[in-house]
């Protein structure tokens, strides 16, 4: 075929047309992504740069009554090291500094950390933890040091912070101040106020707010606002006071530690209004140390012993079935009730003696007697006292866990004869310290029954949202005349009784000791390895009272000892003492302009002695050390003095009208 | 026409690359906030161990200083109160 212009052009179209078919298939494919799939790839377009992004609420803090904070959330600090990133040079040069600084923050020796961090690099491990959940302040220092100082890039450090909750006060009343913790499986755990409060008040609501990305890891919202706001938590005030608490908590752990106890609490509370002042639970860990385990106060309801003796006397006496002066024969220290042997304490017994002095003597076989004898043919009427005073119920605090209470009454399984005069003197019946605690309050509070408060407000700022008040049980739990009887014995308990121990003249203090077995279902058992639980319950000062107290110590080792007054009344008086002792004595004087002859006459003759000896030593004898140091100092001649003893000066070194020489010692003997 | 156009393009660039920049800002003041709170509790915690009686007076042990069994006395002047 010869080359002519017609083959060249058929060629040339045929080529042309390949292309625009090429052409429209393109123009084909451009509109269906546009056009067809368009949405769905705008769709995911969307989804890789813009996000939905959770503000999370921060958790409301908790707080003492004066302001203190008991519970925050604050940024805690894991450190780790890129062990690769650091160049040769960089790491061999730093190493060994780095290990002592590690040593120094952490106690192992150098060595220890330059292995670990070597093989870290030669693992090529670009993640290796130096230092956990660490403080703010502790992760400042650690930043600082070689190596970890040069940076990400060429240090390798790696900083990741996490959100805690802190109690700043440490372990004081950790447990009842509390936490909201999930764990692995998603099951909450909510401990004390933080864990009561926490869904409610503390925990706020997450907002909600669209961003796009930006590039560095950073996101820019896309609208001003934001799609949910967060919703911060209030915070809540707690009824906690810090100085109270500091020192039950102290010396709750110096009782537990003398008498080497599995556990104890503590609680304060404040009378009129049933704050709780103070709660501490001490519980003994494996290697001998105490710390805040479960809450005791609230949750162990056990058998009570000699305070519940309380109860059943008020039952007694409010029901005119005694009077404090009816005599009781408590025998010669046991007594058979129903074929089983009660005893008493007191080896050889009390004899007879008056209502009112078995319970000062704490007498079981006193108590069982005044009971039996006047309510065993109609409990119910015993009980019924129990249940009017609320023994019988749960407090019902918001408190998780709170323990239940069981009172056995006529008809119900846990009933037998013997029942009655074990529940007089405190067995057979569990109840909790708060309950207890609660009830001492309400004699204190002139027969007011007030239900135990941990929380006084909850706050947004300083916007009160709901506000707590005092919640009344029982308007009054029994006559002025019982009340006040009753009040007479408690504070005799402390004056001559079995607290008599704790008596102190400068301040009064009224109260019931407990001392209870424990653990004796096997009698035999109990007997080689006897366990008891020492209580004290009351209030103080004994007139007028402004705190009510209990303080319960469980199996205290018996070679120390165990008895209520011994074990448990120490704290209650070193918080009876503490709180006297802060509160001021006011003393009023009309003026402070008047004459005493006495007075001026002293002055007198103290300014003549300063005018006349100048350089003379003057006779001090007869002076108060504070006049004679004054007078012999403020001379003209420098001289040194030494006093031995205080009081009024007996004997000088230098006798008077001798000249003095500068730098001379006189030496005074006073008495 | 066209100048305003590009005018316009470049202040539309500017803003926005400036509101890019007050983010990181905002970020890194975040963060400074959470490290200064963190700081604060953290030195109220240890100030608050401090002020515990329990720690002052095992302090002043040494010194032979110990918590009065009696509480101190106020004297009220009348007079001199208006």
């Amino acid at each position: 075929m010869a080359t002519t212009e017609t083959n060249i052009l058929n060629r040339l179209y045929f080529v042309a047309g390949c292309m625009f078919v090429f052409a429209l298939a393109v123009v084909f494919k451009l509109c269906s992504i546009q056009f067809i799939q368009g949405d769905a790839y705008r769709e995911l377009a969307e989804k890789r740069s813009v996000k939905d992004f959770d503000i999370p609420a921060n958790r409301g803090n908790v707080y003492s009554a004066d302001g203190s904070l008991l519970a925050t959330s604050i940024p805690k600090y894991d450190v780790r090291i890129d062990a690769i990133q650091p160049k040769d040079a960089v790491f061999e040069k730093y190493i060994n500094a780095l290990a002592d600084s590690l040593h120094i923050f952490k106690s192992k020796p150098a060595s220890y950390y330059k292995n670990k961090i070597r093989k870290a690099r030669q693992n090529k491990n670009r993640y290796f933890p130096l230092a956990r959940n660490i403080s703010y302040s502790a992760y400042i220092r650690m930043r600082n040091f070689p190596l970890l100082n040069l940076g990400a890039i060429k240090g390798g450090l790696i900083i990741e912070q996490t959100t805690r909750r802190e109690h700043p006060m440490g372990e004081i009343a950790a447990r009842s101040i509390g936490y909201e913790r999930v764990d692995e499986d998603g099951h909450t755990a909510r401990a004390g106020i933080d864990g009561a409060f926490g869904a409610k008040y503390l925990q706020g609501v997450n907002g909600k707010r669209l961003k796009q990305k930006i590039g560095s890891g950073q996101w820019k919202p896309i609208a001003d606002f934001d799609q949910v706001e967060p919703k911060d938590g209030y915070d809540v005030y707690t009824t906690i006071d810090v100085n109270i608490q500091d020192i039950a908590h102290h010396s709750l752990l110096g009782q537990l530690e003398t008498y080497d106890a599995e556990h104890g609490c503590v609680v304060v509370m404040d009378v009129k209004t049933g704050e709780i002042k103070a709660i501490s639970n001490l519980a003994k860990t494996s290697d001998g140390t105490y710390y805040e385990k479960r809450n005791y106060a609230v949750y162990e309801a056990h058998e009570p012993g000699s305070t519940f003796k309380v109860m059943a006397m008020m039952a007694a006496l409010e029901d005119k079935v005694i009077d404090t002066s009816t005599i009781i024969d408590t025998k010669n220290g046991t007594k058979y009730f129903y074929g089983r042997t009660i005893g008493d304490s007191h080896r050889g017994g009390y004899g007879k003696i008056s209502a009112a002095k078995t319970l000062e003597v704490s007498s079981n076989i006193g108590l069982a007697t005044i009971i039996d004898d006047n309510y065993s043919k109609r409990p119910e009427k015993f009980i019924k006292h129990l249940k009017r005073w609320k023994l019988n119920d749960s407090l019902d605090i918001p408190i998780v866990g709170e323990g239940r209470p069981d009172i056995p009454e006529p008809g119900k399984s846990n009933w037998s004869k013997n029942a009655l005069p074990s529940i007089a003197y405190g067995y057979n019946l569990t109840i909790t310290p708060l309950q207890t605690l609660a009830f001492y309050n309400a004699i204190a509070n002139n027969g007011e029954l007030i239900k135990p408060r941990f929380i006084k407000s909850v706050k947004s700022f300083d916007k009160d949202i709901e506000v707590f008040e005092k919640v009344v049980m029982v308007d009054k739990i029994c006559s002025d005349k019982t009340l006040s009887e009753i009040q007479d014995i408690l504070k005799n308990i402390v004056v001559r009784g079995t607290g008599k121990k704790m008596y102190s003249e400068t301040f009064s203090m009224a109260g019931k000791t407990g001392t209870a077995r424990t653990d004796y279902a096997n009698i035999e058992a109990w007997k080689k390895d006897r366990k008891y639980i020492s209580s004290f319950a009351g209030y103080f000062p004994a007139d007028n009272p402004k705190y009510s107290c209990i303080v319960v110590i469980h199996k205290p080792s018996t070679k120390v000892g165990y008895y209520g007054a011994d074990v448990t009344g120490p704290v209650f008086k070193r918080i009876a003492q503490k709180i006297y002792t802060d509160t001021p004595i006011i003393d009023e004087v009309q003026t402070l302009d008047f004459n005493s002859s006495l007075v001026n006459e002293d002055f007198e003759s103290y300014y003549q002695n300063a005018q006349n000896y100048k350089e003379l030593m003057p006779s001090v004898i007869g002076m108060p050390a504070m006049d004679a140091m004054a007078l012999l100092e403020n001379l003209q001649v420098n001289v040194k003095v030494k006093l031995n003893g205080s009081g009024t000066i007996k004997k000088q070194s230098i006798d008077k009208h001798q000249k003095l020489q500068p730098n001379q010692t006189i030496v005074l003997d006073a008495s | 026409m066209i100048l305003v156009i590009s005018f316009l393009a470049i202040v539309m660039i500017a803003s926005s690359h400036s509101a890019d920049k007050k983010v990181h800002e905002i970020a890194r003041l975040t963060n400074q906030v959470k490290e200064l709170r963190s700081a604060f509790v953290d030195k109220r915690g240890k100030l608050m161990g401090l002020k515990k009686e329990s720690f002052v007076e095992a302090e002043m042990k040494e010194k032979g200083i110990s918590i009065s069994l009696n509480p101190p006395t106020k004297i009220i002047v009348k007079s001199q109160q208006q």
